[in-house]
């Protein structure tokens, strides 16, 4: 079933592994062009979509030939690349990176090259915040976005509209399903509903602060989960009646009849996005630009909401996209993590948070 | 082996040796080498290689870099905030290691021990199917396992589910039982729950190594001679007296060797773990997953916890092994 094969693969959980890299790479027919391209995006159901409707519609805009590979998810891929550069190869000319990633692999250095913006004209009607920069240059333009959104069972309670309500014990007791993860964005949540946002991870008092609200819910939390399809799999069965979930996919369970409802409470949700760039030792600097320059597109940013689900970057009036498709895929407010916080304080920020976790 | 057997094959090599010697030596640096390589391929390397990552440096908000430093295991006793402040958190994990472990370990071998004891007064033939068919859920990989016992004690389709169904659920909500379980974190308001539990963790983990303990205690149990059984019976001794008077010494030696190894064997269990136990209640194998794969990318730290927990294992074995050898003096 697609839908637990997108869940599973597309963020978390490696586990297509060598053979799929195999199999992705027969995936496209290598035709006998001049020009093409190496392109990597998370395996799965979000890989084969990308093969289906957005590379071949590039390679008929451009003739660029592509060859999909296999990302398992942004960090595991990151770690890839630095092998892949101490042994002078390149696992993919232009690779999809979520934010923290990028600015990890910006940190770490020499694994991305700069991107001339000037050959991607589409790239000009993005926010400048999904153009990442650096001091080489900038290394990332952004592709596609998702929501972590607020998920309910609507059969077993009311749809909440705010996530304060969520610490309701009298309601949701024993009841919500979260993510482990300190840097999964829970924290970005309190931090919009409770506290300053972004502004609040500033210090460490900040930090302790929302790491102490976070801890007010936890008799109302059943599942820390770590991996999506314990998510789903409670939510399904009922063990769970809301918490923490991706939008997109929480919109394709409920299409496929199952009591869920993605809703976007006052104070909005996460919104996190990927980013393509491009390998250092890669030499298609005009292919690459090109891609990006095509996945920029107003055409394209609407295909890929269509057919993968993914939140468009752009204005949304310039997409020809219906009220219904945009409801599926995005919503406001849309909440930005505090990336930088929780580079610069990694450490204290996952410790603080485990602790409240172990009770330790 | 066990401690008389190894002592006997000792005697059996002493009494031997005098006129085999000139035919065995050839082949003896040969393949006392290729055991060496063997040794150091398999188990000395990567050790040294995990020794030596656990010795590095992370570089916060990027990955980590080689070093010569002792903060990844000065941070697993005291947290990564020392001075200004103590954490036991990772020794609290270590400690669910070893906790989940010995109940599980010694639950699986006391249930597995009456189920072999009467498997062995089967037919030849009725040994054989119970042996194969074990031998075959041995092939179910932990993650099926897992996926079966969270379906099995799921609120739609599980134990709650039929619980509420039988009308047990009301019944304990009229008599305090159902608070009771609400306090205890066994219920949400609506339904009993047992995700996320010890109750549920222990009892897939026992379930897991279940087949390796009756297959462990298989063969100690189907050698005890049934006469001295017979005649302790001829004697007077009741059943109960023949199993705590005959049987049970016999095969007090497989039994603590089956604990212990199961005991090691679920030190290491993640999946059970991260499924059925709650982050208050996780163990040092989740933490190490977290940091080697998880956003930090602090393998030095992983490495640091895993060295820590392999130290912890050696050290249980080797006791193991003490008492082991005092019981046989």
């Amino acid at each position: 079933m697609t839908l637990t094969n997108r869940t599973i693969t597309r963020r978390t959980i490696l586990k297509t592994g060598a053979a799929s890299a195999l199999v992705s790479s027969y995936g496209m027919p290598l035709l006998a062009q001049d020009r093409s391209l190496k392109i990597g995006s998370y395996g799965g159901y979000f890989e084969d979509s990308f093969k289906k409707y957005v590379y071949p519609a590039f390679t008929e805009a451009t003739g660029i030939a592509v060859e999909s590979v296999t990302e398992p998810n942004s960090t595991d891929w990151l770690v890839t690349m630095q092998q892949g550069m101490a042994a002078g190869t390149v696992p993919a000319d232009l690779s999809l990176f979520a934010r923290d990633s990028m600015i990890k692999a910006s940190r770490i250095g020499g694994l991305l090259k700069p991107l001339d913006l000037a050959a991607m004209p589409a790239t000009e009607k993005f926010d400048p915040y999904f153009v990442f920069e650096d001091t080489t240059g900038k290394i990332g333009v952004g592709a596609m976005g998702w929501f972590t959104a607020m998920v309910v069972n609507p059969q077993e309670v009311d749809v909440p509209t705010s996530w304060a309500d969520f610490w309701d014990t009298s309601k949701f007791e024993a009841s919500l399903g979260l993510s482990k993860n300190f840097n999964s964005q829970f924290l970005d949540i309190v931090a919009a509903t409770f506290f300053d946002g972004e502004a609040t991870f500033a210090t460490r008092d900040g930090i302790v602060a929302l790491v102490e609200k976070a801890a007010e819910i936890k008799p109302n939390v059943a599942l820390w989960w770590s991996a999506e399809s314990q998510m789903e799999q409670g939510m399904k069965n009922t063990d769970i009646v809301g918490g923490q979930y991706y939008y997109d996919v929480a919109g394709l369970m409920k299409a496929d009849g199952f009591p869920i409802e993605p809703v976007f409470p006052k104070e909005g949700n996460p919104q996190d996005y990927g980013s393509w760039c491009l390998a250092a030792l890669s030499d298609k600097d005009a292919e690459a630009a090109e891609f990006i320059n095509f996945s920029s597109l107003p055409s394209t940013q609407a295909l890929m909401s269509r057919n993968i689900g993914t939140a468009p970057l752009l204005d949304t009036a310039m997409l020809d996209l219906t009220p219904e498709e945009l409801a599926g895929v995005t919503g406001t407010p849309a909440i930005r993590p505090a990336y930088q916080a929780y580079l610069d304080e990694e450490t204290f920020i996952k410790e603080t948070w485990d602790k409240m976790l172990a009770q330790a | 082996m066990s401690a008389p057997e190894a002592e006997l094959s000792a005697d059996f090599a002493a009494s031997s040796s005098s006129p085999a010697p000139v035919r065995a030596l050839p082949r003896l640096p040969i393949a006392k080498a290729l055991m060496a390589l063997l040794i150091a391929g398999l188990c000395i390397v990567p050790f040294g290689l995990i020794f030596a990552i656990s010795l590095g440096h992370k570089v916060e908000g990027a990955a980590w870099v080689w070093g010569f430093e002792g903060a990844n295991y000065q941070r697993f006793f005291v947290g990564a905030m020392w001075p200004d402040e103590v954490s036991s958190m990772y020794l609290q994990k270590l400690g669910y290691s070893l906790y989940y472990a010995v109940i599980a370990s010694v639950l699986a071998v006391l249930t597995a021990f009456p189920f072999t004891w009467f498997l062995t007064r089967l037919s030849r033939a009725a040994q054989a199917r119970w042996l194969i068919f074990l031998l075959s859920t041995l092939s179910l990989s932990e993650v099926f396992v897992v996926m079966g016992w969270d379906i099995l004690l799921s609120n739609k389709s599980g134990l709650p589910m039929v619980l509420r169904e039988l009308g047990i659920t009301d019944w304990a909500k009229g008599n305090g039982l159902f608070d009771w379980a609400r306090s205890q974190g066994l219920a949400s308001p609506r339904d009993f729950k047992f995700k996320t539990s010890v109750f549920a963790t222990v009892l897939t983990m026992a379930y897991l190594v279940w087949p390796y303990a009756v297959i462990l205690l298989y063969p100690p149990l189907s050698r005890i001679d049934q006469s001295m059984i017979e005649a302790a019976r001829t004697m007077g001794a009741t059943p109960a007296r023949v199993m705590r008077t005959v049987i049970l010494p016999t095969v007090r030696l497989p039994l603590i060797g089956a604990v212990l190894l199961l005991f090691v064997l679920l030190l290491g269990i993640y999946v059970a773990v991260s499924v059925f136990a709650d982050p208050a209640q996780q163990t040092l194998a989740i933490s190490i997953y977290d940091e080697v794969r998880g956003a930090t990318l602090n393998a030095p730290f992983g490495a640091a916890q895993s060295v820590i927990l392999l130290v912890t294992a050696g050290a249980f074995l080797l006791m193991g092994q003490l008492i082991l050898n005092r019981r046989t003096t």
